[in-house]
């Protein structure tokens, strides 16, 4: 039997079936590649969270982009509905600043004596809070997972399991930083837990996310019965946030189980402050820095 | 010359519709819209679009592309990296061999066939969600979603099909 000999025609003929058989079985391809992607993410986690920092840095300002135009008309439409409440919202507001300005005196009387009483204690201070403000660019995570995608990153100084709080109160913690931009873990996520105490009883417990909008409070002592609407704030213990920032009041769900309904509106966030507590002086704080400035003039 | 290299433009764009209209889509669900409490069950565009283009132009929409979205959105929803990818792999699969069911017959036929690929991806990402994290995962906010996807479907729908007319019309 005559052996037919190799030639270009067969290298042609191979190069074809070759990219038949890829294409046919290109199916089958990607899904090994996926698999082996989910395995890996289970094996290197470490490599798969920078990489997907790196990916998110780079979508961050298209995402922006996409969002801006959407965030413009929503301010077009606040400002719209602001100017037909000028005269009620002024009189609202002269009423609003002349009681702050009372609260303000009475805040540095207190700031004056609490500093003396210190002193004359000896009392280790803890250091101020410092704000970095990021707008909220993406809601992502679908109905399986609660988070936000901010702009502010490295370069601003963000850094993990930094506190990110509304004008409100607590909303999350960030988990993920990249350059530019940051992934916020939201309070009401599966897999948020937050040392909490609860105002007035004190009792500490852990505020446990369930991907519902009222998140649990889990570890309560036994005998514990909580006020309905009583305020609940981080504990700050474990160090991953500063004590007494605000979160959400609680909410009896039955059979001696509570939740909290938080104070933020999480579905409605446009921009969050992202808290650093282990900076000095609060330098981003204007509040605090008024009341340090008139506290020395006098 | 130039006629030449504007004409290869102009054709490699239209070619890259069916990807670049899948990704957008993609991202403009997981914008921030001011709706409240949307985020969670948003419906899923990159899907829809997935849909699209798998049963009107199979030829310009490869499964490397469905696995490179999946992939994509795997990173921007915080979710395990290779969990959509397989999903959407799965689904361009199952869709390219039903086309001509799904797209032979009237609009509503495809609507159904997006429904049923929809309700089969999105409850085997629940599942497999659940076994990965080793933890039961609300249900809730998945059928919500799935509920939405299917009620918004013809908005998007028509959209592509208005791109897909000026892209393509003169063959």
């Amino acid at each position: 039997m005559p052996v037919r000999p190799r030639s270009s025609g067969w290298v042609f003929v191979n190069a074809i079936s070759w990219r038949m058989l890829t294409h046919r079985f290109s199916f089958i391809l990607f899904i090994m590649l996926a698999c082996g992607l989910l395995i890996f993410g289970r094996v290197q986690p470490m490599l798969v969270e920078g990489a997907r920092a790196h990916v998110i840095d780079s979508l961050a300002p298209i995402l922006d982009a996409i969002a801006r135009p959407v965030t413009v008309t929503e301010n077009t439409i606040a400002n719209f509905k602001s100017y037909l409440s000028l005269r009620a919202e002024n009189e609202k507001l002269v009423a609003g600043n002349m009681q702050m300005k009372q609260w303000q005196n009475a805040v540095v009387a207190l700031q004056n004596e609490n500093r003396e009483l210190h002193t004359l204690l000896n009392f280790k201070t803890e250091p101020g809070l410092a704000y970095i403000s990021a707008r909220v660019v993406a809601d992502t995570g679908g109905p399986f997972v609660r988070s936000l995608i901010v702009t502010a990153g490295k370069v601003d100084g963000v850094r993990e399991g930094m506190a990110a709080m509304t004008g409100d109160g607590l909303i999350g913690r960030v988990v993920e930083v990249g350059d530019w931009s940051s992934r916020v873990l939201l309070i009401t996520d599966l897999n948020s837990r937050i040392p909490v105490t609860v105002a007035g009883s004190g009792d500490r417990a852990i505020l446990a996310g369930d991907n519902s909008a009222q998140p649990k409070l889990l570890y309560l002592p036994q005998d514990a019965v909580l006020t309905p609407a009583a305020r609940v704030t981080t504990s700050g213990h474990g160090g991953i946030f500063p004590p007494d920032l605000p979160i959400g009041a609680v909410t009896d769900n039955g059979h001696g189980s509570y939740g909290i309904v938080p104070l933020a509106d999480l579905g409605r966030i446009n921009y969050v402050r992202l808290v650093d507590f282990n900076l000095k002086g609060g330098a981003f704080n204007p509040l605090a820095a008024k009341i340090q400035a008139e506290a020395k003039k006098r | 010359m130039l006629d030449v290299v504007w004409q290869r433009l102009d054709s490699g764009a239209r070619r890259s519709l069916p990807f670049v209209t899948t990704l957008v889509f993609t991202l403009l669900g997981v914008v921030a819209w001011p709706l409240p409490h949307f985020g969670p069950v948003a419906p899923p565009l990159g899907l829809i679009a997935l849909y699209y283009w798998t049963i009107h132009r199979p030829d310009l929409f490869r499964p490397g592309m469905a696995f490179t979205i999946g992939l994509l959105s795997d990173i921007i929803n915080f979710l395990p990296p290779g969990l959509s990818a397989l999903l959407f792999v799965a689904a361009h699969q199952l869709v390219l061999r039903q086309r001509r069911f799904f797209a032979g017959h009237s609009f509503l036929m495809t609507w159904f066939g997006f429904v049923l690929m929809m309700s089969l991806v999105m409850t085997l990402e629940w599942l497999l969600l659940c076994l990965i994290r080793w933890q039961g995962l609300p249900f809730f906010p998945v059928f919500m979603q799935a509920l939405l996807a299917m009620v918004f479907f013809p908005l998007p729908c028509w959209l592509l099909i208005r791109l897909q007319r000026m892209a393509f019309s003169q063959g």
